[in-house]
């Protein structure tokens, strides 16, 4: 149920599935005492007990994430580079922030898409210089930007990545003019999917309502046009992030 | 094997299969020595002869493989009889397991891909391909199919008769003009006769083309390949390691006159080779099909890891 309700399908989706694997499939080995073990608990409680503790923790993983992933990248930013990133990603906020904690000195270029706007506000507000710029003058700036650093709704099997609809044009622009494009994304955002092309994604992952089918709110990026994704598990390849995904599932 | 009879890796590693159960059944032990040590020094001059005829295929080299472990482990306290009763099981399971159910576990994963109104490009011959076609057209999937060929075996001809048989509408083109087609294709699959530890698809010489010409048009390569041909070795190139046919088979010309190299033997300047395999890079595949998973390319050495552990 949860899964219909919000926009951003895929991580809800992705994070569910994690979620319960994560409660289900372990056997109180994390257990404060480790006499318990959960298959041989008579009676329920012991085992919602359980469930609920890993649960918990599953919550307390995920909200650390975001402040690993920008202990993380951090590093990758230098004093006097130019930041392109594309949409608001709350990740790659704090990514910049940690940054500006640090008293690196650089320049962030937001593009409009959807909720730029609101991206800029905040970094201006955390005393980051950031400019708001057109989606159509990508090609003006791309020049004078040293890297793009994206957020992710999801990423899929094979390392390419879903994000809000114009970072695949952002990505092959980069990439002919030579310029590292990096995602920030949780874990848990890594979905169970392979895409071949931008009709394979699932209808409910591209379109906010099922009728209107006209204007998708997300587009793939392929693995080649990645160069580093920035996530709680270390700094990956696409090719690793398939390995991280049979490791979690098969 | 040697002529040509038996095709296809998947193929030839079930004869292998059935002639090794044959062998199994028909040994005695000889009463001095044990079954475990010595069937395998039995085995050995099967297993050169055979390669004599014709070099093994990765296939085949992993049911050796596989079949040499079960019969070192194979319990001592068994009976000549057990012990063969438990070995031929072996090899039924390994055949069950990693040809036949595999090959409906790709083909259920495979048929998924294929959506109505494609038309899917595929090279020469190979069992599962068509297996997969003909489950798609099952299904009633609408679709089309472009059968490429090259000389000098010309399999893709039956390729071809075997798709129409079933109703399948097909286009035969050789690979001279696949730079062509490839514009009104939209999916490619290709076989595997193995995939090596970095990545790379060793298949049937022009495979490589295909996956270069359908990068160069954008159109996805799918390759379908069961796990138990994944091997260790690592090239980057068809030269390092590969198997050479028979030379003369390339004299055959296709309206049946002398070839202009007919006297090549004579001839201290032409040689006539006659390549089997070719390596294509894990950059021009989009996707790999195995019955575990659908994996991207870069990923085949994480499943030789976790079958490495599993053993």
């Amino acid at each position: 149920a949860v899964v219909s309700t919000q926009s951003t399908g895929t991580s809800v989706a992705s994070g569910c599935d994690l979620f319960v694997r994560f409660i289900t499939l372990s056997r109180g080995q994390n257990a404060p005492s480790s006499e318990i073990d959960i298959l041989e608990c008579k009676g329920f409680d012991p085992v919602r007990k359980f469930l609920v503790d890993r649960g918990n923790l599953f919550m307390k993983r995920l909200k650390d994430s975001r402040r690993k992933i920008a202990q993380l990248a951090y590093p990758f930013i230098s004093d006097g580079v130019t930041v392109l990133t594309v949409n608001m990603s709350r990740v790659v906020l704090e990514i910049l922030m940690k940054a500006h904690e640090k008293a690196k000195k650089f320049k962030v270029l937001v593009t409009e898409s959807e909720e730029g706007p609101l991206m800029v506000k905040k970094l201006n507000d955390q005393g980051i210089q950031a400019t708001l710029i057109l989606d159509a003058s990508i090609g003006f700036v791309m020049e004078r930007v040293s890297f793009v650093l994206v957020g992710a709704v999801g990423v899929v099997e094979n390392g390419g990545l879903i994000n809000k609809l114009g970072t695949y044009p952002v990505a092959v622009m980069a990439r002919s003019l030579n310029k590292p494009f990096y995602v920030a994304v949780e874990s848990f955002k890594f979905y169970r999917n392979y895409p071949l092309s931008q009709l394979d994604l699932p209808n409910d992952a591209k379109y906010e309502n099922a009728e209107d089918t006209k204007h998708p709110e997300v587009d793939f990026t392929p693995p080649k046009y990645i160069n580093k994704l920035f996530t709680d598990l270390g700094v990956l390849t696409p090719s690793a992030v398939s390995d991280e995904l049979i490791k979690l599932y098969i | 094997m040697a002529r040509d009879i038996v095709v296809g890796s998947n193929a030839r590693c079930a004869a292998l299969i059935c002639a090794v159960k044959t062998f199994i059944s028909d040994y005695k032990c000889p009463k001095t020595k044990e079954i475990r040590s010595h069937l395998n020094i039995a085995l050995k001059p099967c297993f050169t002869y055979l390669s004599q005829c014709r070099m093994m295929c990765v296939s085949m080299e992993n049911f050796i493989k596989h079949i040499k472990l079960q019969i070192t482990k194979s319990s001592p306290d068994l009976t000549e009889s057990e012990a063969r009763e438990e070995l031929l099981e072996a090899c039924e399971d390994f055949f069950k397991e990693n040809i036949y159910l595999a090959g409906k576990s790709i083909t259920e994963k495979a048929v998924n891909r294929i959506v109505n109104g494609d038309t899917i490009l595929i090279f020469k011959k190979s069992q599962l391909i068509l297996h997969i076609l003909l489950e798609a057209k099952a299904q009633n999937k609408e679709f089309k199919v472009v059968v490429v060929d090259s000389r000098p075996d010309l399999s893709g001809v039956s390729s071809c008769e075997r798709l129409t048989a079933a109703g399948i509408p097909c286009s035969y083109v050789y690979i001279n003009s696949s730079t062509y087609i490839m514009k009104k294709v939209t999916k490619v699959m290709l076989a595997a006769d193995a995939l090596l530890a970095n990545g790379y698809v060793l298949g049937p010489v022009g495979t490589a083309m295909m996956g270069l010409i359908a990068n160069t048009y954008n159109k996805p390569v799918i390759v379908c390949c069961e796990t138990y041909k994944f091997c260790e070795r690592v090239q980057t190139d068809s030269i390092l390691y590969n198997e050479l046919a028979d030379p003369d088979s390339m004299l055959k010309t296709l309206n049946a006159e002398e070839s202009p190299v007919a006297g090549w033997r004579e001839s201290p300047n032409t040689r006539l080779v006659n390549l089997v395999y070719d390596t294509t890079p894990p950059a021009l595949v989009s996707i790999v099909i195995t019955e575990i998973a659908e994996l991207p390319c870069s990923s085949a050495p994480v499943v030789l890891r976790r079958g490495a552990v599993k053993m």
